[in-house]
């Protein structure tokens, strides 16, 4: 893997740029997917975006400048559910704007990515086979029953009527 | 070759989270990845051809249709894209560009699902405990699928196969904490890329047979049926709505949060028991019922 053997490099305005760069790629197709398939805004998507990019920026220069191990994910998630919170003067905004991306939206072109990024392991995949579809089968059914399981058993013992 | 500290087994999560994060760095920080017009392009191409055609739905018989959504489409184009010959400007560099990208826009799925929760704090106390307790009902999936996915021969694969129903959010969670190139992210993959394929079917069958077989309080059933993606949401309420009539609004209410949950409660989860549990059985499990590995470790790519 040659490219990990140049190791001196350091975060810089230049990296944070290619950040914001990639994050504005992706917004664009995102809103341009959300509007053919959901007919939303393009400038309310646009602002939604926006929002979702700022937090993702913020969320991923946290993780390598604050000095604590904490994944992205949980600073974007706590960001975000403070920001979202009925009650906070930020939330009408927020939640009005991200409301015009639909999830799906994102998922499309997110896995557009993941699909060309997995193209390297498609033969590890291959080899996956069909014993990937029984433990599938079996997680979807132990998932599925499991929370069925206990929705009944919780609502039986707290008296709701059929 | 940073992969081989990844099957370090004595401390595998801070290291991998280290190696990855500046793996991811070096990629996408030093190529100027934005530079790669085809690779964007491309997507953005096919993000227009899914969005295009839209959701389609196959009936199978009365009550029981396959979707395919648009996010499918892409997914598997992509991948296409990558593998066919004639495509020269997707190739192993931009593979490399592109799984670089996604850790970075797994933060934006994140913020999404964070924002929604945000929104919906006030629906979690009027719902009552049975929708958050029946989260902690799909860890059911660790104590059956992990055992058999150990007898059939998976090492590490299972522990990203196993622990959640896999799809985008979990799918997320496990790459942020093992890396794109380690065999739990593997595991997780291919749960996932199966469970888009055969999941919507499977899951309408069985809820059919569910419903007929098992006397369960109604609104369980509903809120069973938000445990996977949306496709699978609508699929599952499909048998359900028809075997409980007059029951309608409350189903679907009970079940688009339940999904809601899933997409948001249930990451957490995830992170905090469901993957610690995972980790803790594998580790009980494996030398007991363990196979020898049908799928050899790789160093590096």
């Amino acid at each position: 893997m040659p490219d990990l053997i140049d190791g001196s490099e350091n975060i810089t305005v230049h990296g944070i740029f290619n950040w914001i760069l990639l994050l504005a790629i992706f917004s664009i197709i995102t809103v341009i997917g959300n509007y053919i398939g959901y007919k939303h805004p393009i400038t309310d998507s646009l602002i939604g975006m926006f929002i979702l990019s700022l937090l993702t920026l913020a969320g991923v220069w946290m993780e390598r400048y604050l000095p604590f191990n904490i994944s992205s994910i949980i600073y974007i998630s706590v960001m975000g559910i403070i920001l979202a919170f009925p009650g906070m003067p930020t939330s009408e905004f927020v939640s009005y704007y991200v409301s015009k991306i639909e999830l799906l939206s994102i998922v499309t072109v997110f896995l557009a990515y993941v699909g060309i990024g997995m193209g390297k392991s498609w033969n590890e995949f291959k080899a996956l086979g069909l014993r990937a579809i029984i433990v599938t089968v079996l997680v979807i059914a132990s998932t599925y029953l499991g929370a069925a399981v206990v929705a009944h058993i919780v609502l039986v013992m707290t008296g709701v009527p059929v | 070759m940073g992969e081989d500290i990844i099957t370090d087994k004595n401390n595998p999560t801070n290291e991998i989270q280290h190696i990855y994060r500046e793996k991811t760095d070096k990629r996408i920080l030093k190529k100027n990845p934005w530079k790669d017009y085809g690779l964007h392009f491309t997507v953005l191409v096919l993000v227009i051809i899914a969005e295009l055609i839209g959701p389609i739905k196959i009936p199978i018989t009365s009550g029981v249709e396959v979707s395919i959504m648009p996010l499918l489409y892409t997914m598997v184009l992509g991948l296409v894209f990558y593998l066919a010959k004639p495509i020269k400007w997707i190739q192993r560099k931009q593979s490399r560009v592109a799984e670089g990208a996604m850790m970075l826009f797994i933060g934006i799925l994140i913020a999404k699902l964070a924002v929604s929760s945000g929104q919906s704090m006030h629906l979690l106390f009027e719902m009552g405990p049975a929708l958050l307790l029946q989260e902690l009902g799909h860890l059911a999936t660790i104590l059956i699928a992990l055992p058999v996915a150990l007898l059939l021969g998976f090492k590490r694969e299972a522990i990203g196969m196993t622990n959640s129903i896999g799809r985008e959010p979990e799918v997320a969670v496990v790459v942020d904490k093992y890396g794109f190139n380690s065999p739990e992210s593997r595991g997780i993959f291919a749960l996932f890329i199966v469970g888009t394929i055969i999941g919507t079917v499977f899951i309408s069958f069985l809820t059919s047979i569910s419903v007929s077989l098992i006397p369960f309080h109604p609104y369980a059933f509903a809120m069973a049926s938000g445990v996977g993606s949306a496709s699978m949401n609508a699929a599952s309420l499909g048998p359900t709505l028809a075997a409980f009539p007059g029951l309608e609004t409350q189903i679907e209410a009970f079940a688009g949060f339940s999904n809601l949950l899933s997409f948001s409660i249930g990451i957490y989860i995830v992170i905090f028991l469901a993957l610690p549990l995972t980790e803790k059985l594998y580790y009980f499990l494996e030398p007991k019922i363990g196979r020898k590995a049908i799928v050899e470790e790789k160093e590096g790519e």
